[in-house]
């Protein structure tokens, strides 16, 4: 195989590796994330932080290169796909980042409060699943593996789930006003785990584009008319 | 066949009725080609295209040299036919009439579907004689300057050349010599225009004002275009039509047509790996 672009496609598959780069970061920040605020490590939180400097860092490089990269190569086919799945990729991921920050400062505001440990449980189950649904997501990019994306709506069913019993379970932590402080923070870590479970499945919609050039959007199982609460 | 039943003649004399509304798949297609195969005497230069045009669209060839997408381009008007040797199999139906019939006068199929070929090719007259002189050849005497005004008009030219359009069209710059290739074509009253390459020998302002014209000209006319520049054919094509080649153990080139789509799906999620491979740059 001749490549006649071998410029463009190293240009390409660098910009592919930035977008990488940036999802390695925030499959390590979201464990760390949950780490910091279940334990709570405040070293932990700082360091998720840090991380989300050079995701935001990455992002805005990524972001120029792209455009110089657009404007003067003219992606065609699987190129321009990928072009637009880095693009995207490049700015869910830099949400995501974000999110993680969010769950991770939460370690700092609740560290001295009292905690329920339904709450608490329910924190750790979901951070048990979004950072291997994260993962599921990018290694399904990396492979361009349509099946593996797929997969992640159902991946990302339970965490809903959890996310909307999260309202009942704080509600029922009673009436001591630290412990409520404490439990209202956890659903915002929740919903934070909610939107990052949500990126992922973004991401495996992103996957199924670049391979097949369709653009579906998966329908969540977890999908309700009405907040169970 | 009974021409008199169908919506074009091509025996010459009376204007033809083109049949035909934008939108309609089936009612709007220009050409049918079927099975199209292009000899050079024993030589098989292109082999089994089957491509339907559209009316009011914009048709784009691309593939590498030697593919034959120039060779089907003048099939659409029998220039062929000017090439000792050359002869056609399959069919090219043009509003549902065999362009290639006995009964086909190639003239009057060349005044419905006029040519721009890849040079600017003005003749040695003025800019007005070069209007109409194809006109005056079929015979029109009045109407003249209104003719030339509406084609210049057309071709996006007029307001650069109206003081001067007893000038000699050589002295115009070769984008605007292109243009009044364009005006001169569309003088005849065509319904199609075939393009061979028309911007590359021009600078890419005069390019991107001829992809304009295009864009313009295809409210009115069938367009289809032959050109190198991929880029081109996405920008101001409708469909376009992918041609590879195959090289035989004695070096001989026959194209063939890999794949023939919308613009949008072509350039962006092709179905043929082929295809994939050339947008892409990637060959072998």
């Amino acid at each position: 195989m001749t490549d006649t672009r071998e410029h463009f496609h190293q240009n390409l598959s660098n910009l592919e590796q930035s977008v990488l780069d940036n999802a390695n970061r925030c499959i390590k920040m979201s464990a760390m994330a949950v780490e910091a605020v279940v334990l709570p490590d405040l070293d932990l939180a700082a360091r998720v932080a840090e991380e989300d400097l050079a995701v935001d860092q990455t992002y805005l490089e990524t972001h120029n290169r792209w455009i110089n990269t657009m404007a003067r190569q003219a992606p065609m086919g699987g190129d321009l796909r990928l072009m637009s799945v880095v693009l995207h990729l490049n700015t869910t991921l830099e949400r995501t980042g974000d999110q993680c920050v969010n769950i991770a400062k939460m370690a700092l505001v609740t560290k001295d409060l009292p905690r329920s440990d339904r709450v608490l449980q329910m924190i750790r189950e979901m951070g048990d699943l979004v950072t291997p649904m994260l993962r599921t997501a990018v290694d399904s990019f990396v492979r361009r593996d349509v099946e593996a994306a797929r997969l992640l709506p159902a991946m990302d069913e339970p965490i809903d789930r959890l996310n909307r019993n999260m309202y009942r379970a704080v509600v029922d932590c009673g009436p001591a006003p630290a412990v409520l402080e404490w439990a209202t923070r956890m659903m915002m870590v929740a919903r934070a785990m909610e939107r990052i479970g949500d990126q992922a499945v973004d991401i495996g919609e992103q996957v199924v584009f670049l391979v097949t050039g369709e653009f579906v959007e998966f329908a969540d199982p977890g999908d309700h008319d009405g907040d169970r609460v | 066949m009974n021409l008199e039943r169908s919506p074009v003649r091509l025996t010459g004399g009376q204007s033809p009725v083109v049949d035909g509304s934008p939108g309609d798949e089936r009612t709007s297609v220009v050409f049918d080609l079927e099975e199209l195969n292009v000899f050079y005497g024993s030589f098989r230069a292109v082999k089994d295209v089957t491509v339907p045009i559209r009316k009011n669209e914009i048709t784009a060839l691309i593939g590498p040299s030697g593919c034959g997408k120039s060779t089907v381009l003048r099939c659409f008007n029998r220039m062929n036919d000017l090439i000792e040797g050359a002869r056609v199999e399959g069919s090219i139906r043009y509003h549902g009439v065999d362009l290639y019939g006995d009964d086909v006068d190639p003239v009057e199929v060349r005044r419905r579907i006029g040519m721009v070929f890849q040079r600017p090719n003005p003749f040695p007259k003025s800019i007005y004689d070069n209007i109409v002189f194809g006109p005056k050849i079929a015979g029109r005497k009045t109407g003249l300057d209104d003719l030339v005004e509406e084609s210049l008009t057309k071709a996006a030219l007029w307001d650069e050349v109206k003081d001067k359009l007893r000038d000699s069209a050589s002295d115009l710059s070769g984008g605007q010599q292109q243009r009044l290739c364009i005006a001169r074509a569309i003088a005849t009253n065509p319904d199609v225009v075939l393009m061979d390459e028309p911007c590359s020998a021009l600078d890419p302002i005069a390019t991107l004002r001829i992809e304009e014209l295009m864009l313009d000209l295809k409210r009115d006319y069938t367009i289809v275009i032959v050109t190198h520049n991929m880029q081109q054919a996405a920008r101001v094509s409708d469909r376009t039509a992918f041609f590879s080649v195959d090289v035989n153990e004695v070096g001989q080139r026959t194209g063939r047509l890999v794949e023939f789509d919308t613009t949008d799906k072509l350039f962006t999620t092709p179905a043929q790996t082929e295809t994939e491979q050339y947008i892409t740059g990637r060959f072998g």
